[in-house]
């Protein structure tokens, strides 16, 4: 039998009961998931194999895309257990302790991890992301500016290839003012909003963003969007909405690397 | 068709899970990579995490 520590997913008042978990395992599928409490707050932990998330194993682990897949659904689904009934402080994959003891340490060392489940008490992260079919796109907008144009038939190349271009920046500046528009429609209606890096796909995105909202707003926020997307329609660009999420976009510390 | 776009569909929840869970969230006392035999803490390469995203994205196109 290999030796044993505690896998941290995050923290949750103090008052949360442990029942909250009783339908998850843990990142080790064996493994019930359990509360380690001091005062205020709670750890969220469940039990791992050193020759499993200890550090020689866990380096090799890291390089197996098929374990770190499923070990980050774990974690999600442990921390998703729990959105909607408590307030949840979402940590960083891969924070393992030894002992409950060393993790009662961290929970006395940290007053800020009470405060941030304050901050975060009655809201929810929603992920909303903005695509463009940019092909599309381009054609309405060439059609609505040679519209006014006269066609003259014997355009030189450089010319065409000078319009084009032009044609292309207008495209970029048009879905960036647009992705703008949205994010500031929505960020009205959260308490808090994050812009993420654009995610590289089939589709191009334009929008890729967080948002803390308020339980009593998300009618409000889910309004919002369907109203942006409404007006966006016409522009060729949609919107997908996901979540809701354990915040992990307003953990607090993003900047931290 | 249909199988199609339902494999586009979970590759993009995977991005997103990793995006949150591998990128975001509380990050505990800094980057210690820990010898087990006399720490407590291990906490993971996230550089090393993130150089597996590309590869997680295939497998996962792969497998469906």
């Amino acid at each position: 039998m290999s030796e044993r520590a505690l896998y941290v997913y995050g923290v949750v008042p103090g008052t949360a009961p442990r029942s909250l978990f009783d339908d998850v395992r843990g990142v080790d599928p064996s493994e019930p998931v359990t509360l380690v409490a001091d005062g205020d707050v709670a750890a969220v932990a469940s039990a791992v194999r050193l020759d499993e998330f200890g550090e020689a194993a866990i380096e090799d682990n890291l390089r197996d895309p098929g374990w770190l897949a499923d070990k980050a659904r774990a974690h999600d689904a442990v921390l998703a257990a729990a959105v909607g009934r408590t307030t949840v402080l979402p940590f960083r994959f891969g924070a393992i302790y030894r002992n409950e003891d060393h993790i009662l340490e961290l929970l006395r060392e940290r007053a800020d991890f009470a405060s941030a489940l304050r901050r975060l008490e009655g809201a929810v992260e929603l992920g909303v992301k903005g695509f463009v079919d940019v092909g599309a796109l381009a054609e309405r907008l060439a059609a609505d500016r040679s519209a006014g144009e006269e066609t003259s038939a014997g355009r030189a190349y450089m010319q065409r290839k000078q319009e084009a271009r032009r044609l292309d920046e207008d495209v970029e500046l048009f879905v960036a003012e647009r992705a703008q528009e949205t994010h500031d429609r929505l960020a009205a209606v959260a308490r808090d909003a994050h812009v993420n890096a654009l995610q590289p796909g089939e589709r191009r995105m334009i929008l890729n963003g967080a948002y803390l909202v308020a339980d009593d707003e998300e009618a409000r926020f889910r309004d919002e969007l369907a109203d942006v997307a409404r007006a966006h329609e016409q522009d060729r660009i949609d919107y997908e909405l996901n979540g809701p999420w354990p915040p992990y976009n307003f953990a607090g510390d993003e900047d931290q690397a | 068709m249909t199988n199609g776009s339902t494999a586009l569909q979970h590759e993009v929840t995977l991005v997103e899970l990793v995006d949150r869970v591998l990128n975001k969230g509380v990050t505990l006392t800094g980057d210690i990579t820990l010898s087990v035999a006399n720490v407590d803490l291990v906490y993971v390469g996230l550089r090393l995490l993130l150089a597996s995203v590309g590869t997680l994205e295939r497998l996962e196109a792969d497998a469906s």
